[in-house]
């Protein structure tokens, strides 16, 4: 059937069944490829993306269920090829990417706990990045990078 | 062509080299715009899925795909008719389909292509598969017991790729290492005899980008685009399989989201490769989490029985060793992986007598296979363990055992190689000084938890191996670098190899552009892993810029009217020694060239030199049995112990680490941190258990638990430079060594801590309160292994002892 998004601030036209994952539509269908789908079991984080500015694992959203509300994928950071932002800049200088396979869902749970909470503590920032699986690089730089921004030294926690 | 140190000390543009100069790949994959195999389509494309195998061992008795041909979408089907080959690394054993026989759960049987993966799935689904159960082996001491059924009947008629080794019944392959005459030393009056015995479980190497290729086949030939660490392996790898030329398949690596050793071997290509063929459209497959954690060719379970006789003073006169390492049922890496208990386990200190055996086992499982430091992690583990156990039974300090007894210059190893420089012993002391200038992590006085620390040492080596390289210097200046090597995340093609090239031609590192991986463009590779690629690459990229660097030079002589040896190489201009006004920039010399002679390249190529020799007689069935560039690891772990779950919080992780000369050193701490981790998921609490029907119980992220944030520490690290090594400009490898010593130092510390005996990785909650309380599971009992060692072993251990150097 026939599924009307908003994806990243347009009105996108997908034809897929309601309950087909709403990362399976962004990826193969709009390919937005951006938005990674590692387990596609919800266990990972590498597919999160924000709906209606609240994270959510597009693996176990079903495109239905997202239809009417506003998606926002990791494409809509920097769109197009503007200057990154401050959290994908805090990480490119930190050197923390590697394979870079999680970035995407993790700056997305990033960006959604900034919108929830402009002044997170630093338990806040490592309880967001808890449920996001790296592989590669043991955590210790995506956390300074993401503190370095969402908790900045001044402020404290 | 090889790369000259002295050639290279003539010229100074260090700007590129030791600097922490940022990835270029970093940016596009931190937008979402990095393209890696699994985010890769072609218009017409088709899905790819397997059927496999719901049974660990059978005879099969029917497929019949007449059904599953006729299902909505369905475009080809192939299955073992159509792969006739066998591949292997040692031997020659491990068909692409389960032919006549299934050897483990999971097996492929027949591969589907259809519209969608959907349809694809259905008609794999419906495929008709009959298969007659055979008793199945899951644990080597089944494969092992008197009389059982042989997973290989025809072992003797495959094709050894590697000769030397001994095999039979179910041991795959073995390896010994004899030296010395053990038998006096054990029998001496003056020592003490320590036995222990350790098992170590499986560890899945859980790249966030799972295996996946997409294939097509164009004018006759196959082009198979894939996420791999070995494009060079892939490519002979899928000839074999087919039955086809080599030179027919043409392999590309995008981006790769993580190997750590799981995509080193050839894996799902040829199934794409045969869809494409039969169906003329282009195909991907992409396994599934399940199907990864089902099929990864995982780090290797082993088991292993360690001895040795230790006069009271602490000088280890003989040592010996059975260890069992499950290869599953195919030898994969695993007969290559045997040579490694040689300089791991028998590694970091001076021994007298030597005898070993390890032995890879046929199982009815999954396949192993490479995992970064593959054979190391546990074999440190054992070692360090049983070091300690040593100290524990002579009443000596742990450290100053280790001071003692490490390998330093002028020392022999196990197989008789003479190491070079002291580097484990000035790490020690580098232990120390970190150790006493970082913060004492305290806790409440009521934490009732039990403290402890392991201090382990480890060796590990520079898998030095083929690598050809390409430079062109194009008019514009720019530096075009040509292998077939691969980004997987660890950073050597976009920092240390280009850095190092740049440095060879005098010119920014962001100058060198390098080119993707593509056989068809770039020389043979023995791939990424094996800590080999700043190593074999650099030096490959270094010749060949030399070899550039050659030709621009006599060209600039001309332009200059100066003598090539009088021209400077540095900051982008060739200038003329004493006169820096006579300079031209590399682009206006280039242009000339290209102009005047042609444009200029240069090739270069590199593979190890073989200058660490064994004493002759003492190592069979080896493919390694000397270390050319070793790597040296201290590695130091504080933990908590709660006694009332079981559960190890590590409060506190260091590191010391031989790198050679650091390149990149803000990129080698990033490899530390992730190694680290990796490592402790592995001593922790990454467990794979495999039910009675053959199946792993843990078959995605739930239940398998990968180190999350919470779970970790930052690892404070300390490089140490200068220890030999002939990679370009000193360097060494240093992504694999990370994760080698980290069970062996979060186990003793685990030991210091409960007081108990630690023989089994992973410690789980569950495991570390049996050790606590009443031991449900007991001491390790190797039942299996045989009281003497040599009747442990195949080979004719007379023979073995006689050709053996005293």
């Amino acid at each position: 059937m026939t599924i009307e998004l908003t994806v990243n601030g347009e009105t996108r036209t997908v034809t897929a069944a309601p309950l087909t994952p709403l990362a399976e539509v962004l990826r193969e269908e709009l390919y937005l490829t951006g938005t990674k789908q590692a387990c596609g079991e919800g266990f990972c984080g590498s597919c999160t993306v924000l709906l209606d500015d609240a994270a959510a694992p597009s693996c176990l959203t079903p495109v239905g269920m997202a239809a009417g509300k506003a998606v926002r994928t990791i494409e809509s950071l920097a769109p197009g090829m503007s200057e990154l932002s401050p959290l994908q800049q805090a990480m490119k200088d930190a050197d923390a990417v590697q394979c870079g396979m999680c970035f995407p869902g993790i700056l997305m749970g990033l960006t959604a706990l900034l919108a929830r909470q402009p002044e997170p503590t630093e338990d806040d920032v490592r309880t967001a990045l808890s449920g996001h699986l790296c592989r590669c690089t043991g955590y210790a730089r995506i956390v300074d990078a993401a503190l370095s921004v969402c908790v900045p030294a001044e402020r404290g926690v | 062509m090889c790369a000259h140190n002295e050639e290279r000390d003539e010229q100074m543009s260090p700007a590129a080299v030791g600097a922490d100069l940022p990835r270029r790949d970093a940016e596009d994959k931190l937008r979402g715009r990095t393209r890696y195999t699994v985010d890769s389509s072609r218009p017409g494309m088709l899905y790819a899925a397997l059927r496999r195998s719901d049974v660990a061992a059978g005879r099969i008795v029917r497929v019949d795909t007449t059904q599953a041909r006729a299902m909505p979408g369905v475009r080809a089907i192939v299955g073992a008719v159509d792969a006739p080959g066998l591949y292997g690394v040692g031997i020659a054993d491990h068909p692409l389909f389960a032919t006549g026989v299934v050897r483990y759960h999971g097996e492929p049987i027949v591969a589907v292509a259809a519209e969608t993966v959907e349809q694809a799935r259905a008609a794999a689904a419906a495929v008709v598969v009959e298969v007659e159960p055979l008793e199945a082996h899951l644990t080597m001491a089944a494969a092992l017991a008197p009389e059982a059924r042989e997973l290989h009947p025809d072992w003797r008629d495959y094709e050894e790729l590697v000769e030397g080794a001994q095999r039979g019944g179910n041991v795959a392959w073995e390896a010994t290492v004899v030296r010395g005459d053990a038998d006096a030393a054990f029998a001496r009056d003056d020592v003490v005899i320590v036995t222990s015995e350790f098992t170590s479980g499986r560890q899945n190497q859980a790249a966030l980008e799972p295996r996946a290729c997409v294939a097509t086949y164009e004018d006759g030939r196959f082009v198979l685009e894939t996420s791999t660490q070995v494009p060079w392996a892939v490519r002979n790898g899928t000839a074999r399989l087919l039955g086809i030329s080599p030179s027919a398949v043409r392999v590309v690596v995008p981006a790769v989201g993580g190997g750590f050793g799981g995509k080193f071997e050839v894996s799902s290509e040829p199934f794409a490769a045969l869809l494409a063929r039969a169906s003329g459209r282009p195909v991907r497959i992409v396994n599934s989490r399940q199907e990864e954690m089902l099929t990864a060719l995982c780090r290797e379970n082993a088991e292993i029985r360690i001895r040795s006789a230790v006069t009271r003073d602490g000088e280890i006169v003989a040592r010996e060793a059975v260890v069992l390492m499950d290869c599953g049922a195919y030898g994969g890496e695993q007969p290559f992986l045997t040579t490694m208990t040689a300089h791991t386990l028998f590694g970091n200190y001076r021994l007298g007598a030597v005898r070993l055996v390890s032995r890879a086992v046929y199982t009815n499982t999954a396949p192993t296979g490479a995992f970064r430091a593959c054979n190391g992690t546990y074999s440190t583990f054992a070692l360090e363990r049983h070091t300690d156990e040593i100290c524990a039974a002579l009443g000596l300090d742990r450290l100053e055992f280790r001071r003692r007894n490490v390998l330093g210059d002028g020392d022999i190893g196990s197989t008789g190689q003479v190491f070079d420089g002291d580097v484990l012993r000035p790490m020690l002391d580098r232990m120390v000084a970190l150790r006493e200038s970082s913060a004492v992590v305290e806790l409440p006085a009521d934490d009732g938890r039990l403290r402890g620390t392991g201090t382990v040492v480890g060796t590990w080596f520079v898998f030095v191996g083929p690598s050809a390289a390409t430079v062109n210097i194009n008019a514009d200046g720019s530096v075009t670098l040509i292998t077939a090597g691969v980004e997987i995340g660890s950073g050597s093609t976009v920092q240390a190899i280009p850095q190092i090239v740049a440095d060879t031609l005098g010119v920014r590192a962001e100058d060198v552009v390098v080119k993707a991986a593509d056989t068809d463009a770039a020389g043979y590779d023995a791939g990424v892993g094996g800590g080999r690629s700043t190593v074999s690459l650099g030096a490959a990229g270094t010749a060949a810029g030399l070899d550039a660097r050659r030709k621009l030079l006599d060209v600039a002589a001309d332009m200059l009217e100066a003598a090539p040896e009088d021209l400077l190489l540095a900051d982008g201009h060739v200038s003329v020694v004493g006169d820096p006004d006579q300079r031209l920039t590399i682009a206006a010399v280039a242009a000339h060239a290209q102009d005047r002679v042609g444009p200029i390249s240069g090739s270069g190529s590199f593979t190890g030199r073989g200058s660490a020799t064994a004493l002759p007689g003492c190592a069979a069935g080896h493919m390694i049995d000397a270390l050319d560039i070793p790597i040296f690891a201290v590695h130091e772990c504080e933990v908590a112990v709660d006694p009332e779950t079981g559960h190890v919080e590590v409060l506190a992780y260091r590191v010391v680490q031989d790198v050679g000369r650091a390149i990149n050193p803000r990129a080698i701490g990033g490899q530390i941190q992730g190694g680290v981790v990796q490592g402790l998921g592995y001593a922790l609490h990454e467990e794979i258990t495999i039910g009675e029907d053959g199946q792993f119980r843990q078959r995605g992220f739930e239940s398998y638990r990968l180190p999350l944030l919470r779970d970790v520490v930052a690892v404070q690290a300390d490089l140490y430079e200068g220890a030999p090594s002939y990679g370009p400009l000193g360097a060494k490898g240093a992504g694999e060594v990370p994760i080698l010593p980290v069970a062996a130092a979060v186990a003793c510390a685990v030991a210091d801590a409960t007081g108990r005996r630690v023989q089994r990785i992973p410690l789980t909650p569950p495991r570390v309160l049996g050790l606590l309380l009443d031991d449900p599971e007991g001491p390790v009992e190797l039942g299996h292994m045989a009281p003497q060692w040599g009747d442990n072993v195949l080979g004719d251990v007379e023979a073995l002892v006689a050709a053996a150097p005293r």
